[in-house]
């Protein structure tokens, strides 16, 4: 190869490399981080990014500078230079391939160990997911249930995932980790939050009609706020009375799929709870009784323009004081909200 | 055809892989406890099925020599064999006592046993031709293809047929 | 059972088609008329037969939709169309116990359109049969993500509803998948590798009919599947359990249509790896196959290999819905992530059965259009083999968040980059064809440069993926989807592009229009870059997949990008225009317009009946550009006495 081509070439690389490098710095690729974990994920990615640009700016180039300079009119008839190959080269542009992944691989092994690293006192969160809500249990603290996720600052938090229906998948993009819910088993991923604020809370498995809507908030918070949340969340659980029932109407995801003014839902997959009565009316029930069926047994009834099988059978195990505060409470919202 | 064969062997291979995530990674019980296998009533089964694919080989081998009537008794023994181990496996099927939705272990002994039936049968099928074809004088001993590619097919089910008592009745 | 066509020697008497049968005998032949009762009387034998089973198990309810649907509807129906066509007579009379008849190729050939809705063993009338049908279901897969993109424009819910959604992108990916880019490959390879092989035709022609009948059932099947109650299959177009479990009817339109087009792929790869092995013209060694062939050989290893595995995950997906067994129900026992390790096992390979093929095409179209042999040939066919030994230790890379066993994370990770190692190969050993060459920019040619730019990309943002930790942040984001169709839309559907430009001439006979192709090409390059890269971006903010509604912070780049794809679809417009009229009217094609040196160039376009006059006696590689003297083949009586000369 001339000295020139080589010149050309290289500026060629330049220009390709400089642009791939914009694209890579301008906008912004990755959400702020929240979490130790986020910030090792953001390291392999950028590792990886750059030798992605040096290869896009090298088969660029080679690209480039073929269509620039071996072009020829549509006439002509002459061929190339019989080159069949060269060894050399061919070793080359395997082996400095094979390098670069082996690298890619063994930083990725280490992020992956040290992101599911979780210290010796980590806080336990149990997370349950279901069409279409999340769950969130402090085995730690009493069993306490949310169904929005509150977290302390700085704190190993060791999450164990279960579904109760299909498949659905826990994601925050600022934590950077992510892991599936899966029927019949349990799994498990580790996040240590590092900065205090509000985060959403994704479900990226596709698990059915609404998927789209199924979204929750996590709060990263102070220890100090963190204990004092836990301690009086707890006494609003076991209080009874119309407290009791909302939060269990919260704790259970209710919101995700249903509107209620009462607890400030408004959740579009299922009908709204604000109607309670009308539908009772419709169904030729008194409403409580309604009410209790239409949670218990979620098939005997389906409103009209909802397609049935959707609501999760599965609340007819709830505990016998907590169906009562929720039905209570529905029947007593649903009439104020009238 | 032996290419195939080998598409068959991984169809198989699915389901064994279904029977390996639930048995050992999902570490069911195996069989649950109630459960029972009649495993004689299979062993006695799986010896006609191994004497028939004699049989077939002897069948094969006749044509080769230009005996014709060899040919035709191995293949109507053949096809007489393999019709019993069906049938002894449709009774099997009516006494086991279990169905295939009442849980995982039921749920894959149907399904593998099922799926070797399914291939017994479409065995059975080619082999009713071929002795049709041999009955009609269509098999000679340079053109016997039809009998040969029967007789890989069904050497195969037979194979088949030891795996999946190995694994499901026995270990 | 069919007999190897080997009568490819000494002259063909071309048959005179039968006449058509007139009045009742219309309804006894082989064609449409006999359609008309087969497929009420086969689906009388289905609802038969459940119902027989159903009774005498004393099962309740005796009349149960989902198991009538499928065997009644998806089975035994589709089975009476194929015997009515005639698709399985020769086998009928064969198993009967009548004579053998080697192919007698009184079907070779189309005279007419109505030819080509029958069952023809003509390999090329096979492959256009292919071609046609294929694109039509790319036009009503295009049109459904034409609306998903509609419906994406803007945050909230606007056209359709959440269940239409998922419907709308599963039968958009099903549709591409299975009945696009699989078996539009299977087509084009349908029409050229016997030609490239120098032999008259496929092994199995009756096989190979059929193989393609099996398609048009598995396609309309999911286009009805929007008919059923319920709505079409909403699982996606990788149907997981535990959701596909649930779901209503559809699921099941979603499962037998992948089984029959998965059929339909192991017949024809069966029959491609044996025409390959045993119908190669004399002198054409292995190392003399174009990589064409060789991508074709390959492929078709993966396919006999790989598929069977998904005809198990959708069977045990319908035994859990119509027998309620247990494969991935956690109740009874089951496993739910098995459907994820079986179906992966199957879909991991059938990513590279989407793209090696196109890489053979890219191969040819590279060496032909740059007049230079291709670089490196042996490490080209080697680094295929690499992709296919690999492509089978991999399949958990989809699964790195899914709770399988931790253990396989690393090795699946390493196996997963090693990948790029044979494909970067492919990739430098292209720029390396360029290098020096005589490069001319037709639009076959800028394709497969558009091709290479493209994928990089695609397979570089597969890198991204394969590293674990990036992996289990991006995953089910839109940076997903921004992979998928960098490399199936930058991937395979330019390389079929790129083919079907470069065979156009072969095929019809006629010359495309060259400015309207590159207009065309031009138009959907920048407008694909443009509807797809944003989604990177998307995807890493925090955007995911699936989801009819999405946060705020995502509507200006979502409204850019479903702009771009309406760009996008309509510049597919100009290719649908360019190919119809110039298919009618195109200026007629010389035999070579392309001095390739390949056998399929080396007789008349279109081809004669029989492909050859005589089987021709190859000599040297395919790719000799600039070699002074170097032939591949010898042509045509002259054979013997040129031999001599070369062996001299
Ligand atoms: C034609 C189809 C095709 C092809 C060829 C590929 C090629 C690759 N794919 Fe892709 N993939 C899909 C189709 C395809 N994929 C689809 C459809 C999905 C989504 C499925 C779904 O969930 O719906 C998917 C999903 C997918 C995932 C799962 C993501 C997730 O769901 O979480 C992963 C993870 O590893 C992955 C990786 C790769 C890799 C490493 C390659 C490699 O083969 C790429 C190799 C190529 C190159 C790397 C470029 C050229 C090389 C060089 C220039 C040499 C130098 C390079 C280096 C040193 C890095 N793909
Ligand atoms: C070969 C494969 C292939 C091809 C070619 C395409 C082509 C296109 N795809 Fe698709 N896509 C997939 C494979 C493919 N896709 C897969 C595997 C998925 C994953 C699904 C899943 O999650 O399960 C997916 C998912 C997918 C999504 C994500 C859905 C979601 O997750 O919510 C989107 C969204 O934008 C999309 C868009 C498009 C668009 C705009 C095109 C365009 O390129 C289409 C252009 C073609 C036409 C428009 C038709 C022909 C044109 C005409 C007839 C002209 C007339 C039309 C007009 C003028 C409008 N695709
Ligand atoms: Cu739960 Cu998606
Ligand atoms: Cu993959």
């Amino acid at each position: 190869m001339r000295r020139g081509a080589i010149l050309q070439l290289t500026v060629l690389a330049l220009i390709i490399g400089g642009l791939t490098t914009a694209v890579a710095v301008i906008p912004n690729w990755l959400p702020p981080t929240a979490a130790e974990q986020a910030d090792r994920i953001d390291f392999v990615f950028w590792y990886v990014t750059i030798i992605c640009i040096v290869i896009y700016a090298v088969v660029g180039a080679a690209l480039v500078y073929s269509v620039w300079k071996f072009r020829v009119r549509p006439d002509d008839d002459a061929d190339g230079p019989p080159i069949h190959g060269h060894t050399g080269l061919e070793i080359g542009w395997t082996a400095i391939p094979f390098g670069l992944v082996t690298s890619m691989a063994i930083i990725s092994a280490i992020v992956l160990a040290r992101n599911d690293h979780t210290g010796s006192n980590p806080l336990k969160v149990d997370i349950t997911a279901q069409q279409f809500a999340w769950t969130f249990t402090y085995p730690q603290h009493d069993k306490l249930t949310t169904n929005i996720l509150r977290l302390p600052v700085n704190r190993p938090t060791r999450f164990t995932l279960q579904a109760l229906d299909v498949i659905h998948s826990f994601w925050v993009p600022e934590f950077g980790q992510k892991q599936d819910a899966v029927p019949g088993i349990r799994t498990h991923i580790t996040v240590t939050p590092n900065k205090i604020g509000t985060y959403p809370i994704i479900c990226t498995e596709l698990c059915g009609l609404g998927h789209a809507v199924m979204r929750s908030t996590v709060i990263v918070m102070p220890q100090d706020k963190f204990t004092a949340w836990v301690n009086q969340s707890g006494k609003a659980v076991s209080g009874g009375g119309a407290a009791a029932g909302k939060a269990v109407f919260v704790s259970q995801g209710c919101g995700a799929c249903h509107t209620l003014q009462a607890a400030k839902s408004t959740g579009k997959v299922g009908p709204d709870l604000d109607k309670l009565p009308d539908y009772a009316q419709q169904a030729g029930m008194p409403l409580e009784q309604f009410v209790r069926e239409s949670i218990v047994d979620p098939e005997a009834y389906v409103e009209k323009g909802f397609p049935p099988n959707v609501m999760p059978p599965t609340f007819k195990s709830l505990p016998k004081a907590q169906l009562n505060a929720l039905v209570k409470f529905l029947v007593d919202s649903s009439k104020a909200a009238k | 055809m032996l290419l195939f064969i080998a598409s068959e062997v991984m169809l198989f291979g699915s389901f064994f892989t279904a029977y390996f995530f639930i048995r050992v990674v999902n570490g069911y019980p195996w069989p649950p406890e109630g459960f029972e296998l009649p495993r004689y009533v299979a062993g006695v089964n799986t010896a006609i099925l191994v004497t028939s694919s004699f049989t077939m080989h002897w069948a094969l081998q006749s044509i080769r020599r230009g005996n014709r009537a060899g040919m035709q008794a191995g293949l109507v023994l053949t096809f007489l064999m393999g019709l019993t181990f069906l049938l002894t496996q449709v009774i099997e099927y009516a006494r086991v006592g279990f169905a295939p939705h009442d849980n995982a272990f039921t749920t894959i002994f149907f399904s593998l046993t099922g799926l070797h039936g399914a291939h017994v049968f479409v065995g059975l099928t080619i082999l009713l031709f071929m002795t049709i074809r041999a009955y009609r004088g269509h098999f000679s001993p340079e053109h016997h293809y039809g009998v040969e590619l029967g007789g890989i097919y069904w050497h195969f089910v037979d194979i088949m047929w030891i795996v999946v008592y190995t694994t499901v009745y026995i270990i | 059972m069919t007999e190897v066509a080997t009568n490819g020697h000494g002259a063909h008497v071309e048959h005179a088609p039968a006449p058509p049968p007139t009045g009742l005998r219309r309804f006894t032949a082989p064609g449409w008329w006999r359609v008309l009762w087969m497929m009420p009387l086969f689906w009388g034998i289905g609802a038969g037969i459940v119902l027989l089973l159903r009774w005498y198990a004393a099962w309740d309810p005796l009349w149960e939709w989902n198991a009538l649907v499928v065997v009644a509807f998806l089975t035994t129906m589709p089975i009476g169309f194929l015997a009515g066509l005639g698709a399985f007579d020769y086998w009928v009379h064969y198993a009967l116990g009548g004579e053998t008849l080697p192919e007698d190729h009184s079907g070779h050939g189309a005279r007419s359109w109505k030819d080509y809705f029958r069952v023809n063993t003509d390999h090329k009338v096979i492959g256009i049969q292919y071609l046609v049908t294929t694109f039509s279901f790319f036009v009503i897969g295009g049109l459904a993500a034409m609306v998903v993109r509609a419906e994406l424009a803007k945050p909230g819910m606007q056209i359709t509803d959440n269940q239409g959604f998922n419907g709308l992108f599963t039968v958009h990916a099903t549709l591409m998948i299975f009945l696009f880019v699989i078996p539009a490959f299977a087509g084009l390879a349908n029409y050229v590798v016997p030609l490239m092989l120098g032999a008259p035709d496929m092994a199995f022609p009756r096989l190979n009919a059929l193989s393609f009948w099996l398609l048009p059932i598995g396609g309309l099947m999911l286009v009805g599947s929007f008919l059923a109650p319920g709505g079409p299959p909403a699982a996606g177009w990788t149907g997981y359990a535990t959701l596909s479990t649930h779901l209503p009817m559809g699921t099941l339109f979603f499962n037998m249509a992948v089984q029959w087009a998965g059929a339909s792929s192991i017949m024809t790869a069966l029959n491609f790896l044996v025409t390959i092995i045993t119908m190669r013209a004399p002198g054409m060694t292995f190392w003399r196959m174009p990589l064409l062939v060789w991508a074709n050989f390959t492929t078709s290893l993966l396919v006999v290999l790989a598929t069977p595995f998904i005809a198990g995950s959708q069977f045990f997906v319908m035994f859990d819905r119509i027998l309620h067994t247990h494969f991935f129900n956690p109740v009874g026992g089951g496993y739910a992530l098995g459907y994820q390790h079986i179906f992966w096992f199957y879909s991991h390979p059938a990513v590279y059965i989407m793209v090696l093929p196109g890489f053979g095409i890219i191969s040819e179209i590279i060496a032909v259009f740059a007049r230079k042999p291709i670089f490196g040939y042996r490490l080209m066919a080697l680094s295929m083999l690499a992709i296919l030994v690999l492509g089978f230790s991999v399949w958990a890379h989809h699964m790195f968040v899914s709770g399988m066993a931790d253990y396989l994370r690393v090795p699946m990770m390493i196996t997963t980059l090693l990948i790029a190692v044979p494909t970067g190969v492919k990739v430098f050993n292209w720029l390396g064809t360029l290098w020096e060459g005589r490069i001319h920019f037709t639009t076959p040619m800028l394709w497969a440069l558009g091709f290479i730019s493209t994928f990089v990309i695609g397979g570089l943002s597969g890198v991204y993926l394969g590293a674990v930790p990036i992996d289990i942040h991006t995953s089910d984001t839109y940076f997903i989807v921004a992979h998928i169709h960098y490399v199936l839309f930058g991937g395979s559907f330019f390389t079929i592009m790129a083919g079907v430009y470069y065979w156009f001439p072969k095929m019809t006979g006629r010359m495309y229009n060259e400015a309207l192709g590159k207009i065309h090409f031009w138009t959907t390059f920048i407008a694909f870059n443009l509807t797809f890269f944003p989604m990177h971006l998307i995807g890493t903010r925090g955007m995911p997949r699936r989801v009819a509604d999405y946060a705020p912070q995502f509507a200006d780049w979502n409204l850019f990008i479903s702009i771009c794809s309406f760009a996008l679809g309509a510049s597919i417009v100009i290719f649908f225009y360019n190919m119809i009229h110039s298919w009618k009217f195109g200026p007629k094609a010389p035999g070579n317009p392309w001095h390739a040196l390949t056998l399929e160039w080396q007789v008349s376009s279109p081809p004669p009946v029989f492909n050859f006059d005589e089987i021709p006696q190859v000599i040297g590689s395919p790719y000799e550009y600039g070699v002074p003297g170097a032939r591949h083949a010898l042509l045509n009586g002259a054979k013997t006495h040129e031999l001599e000369e070369v062996e001299r």
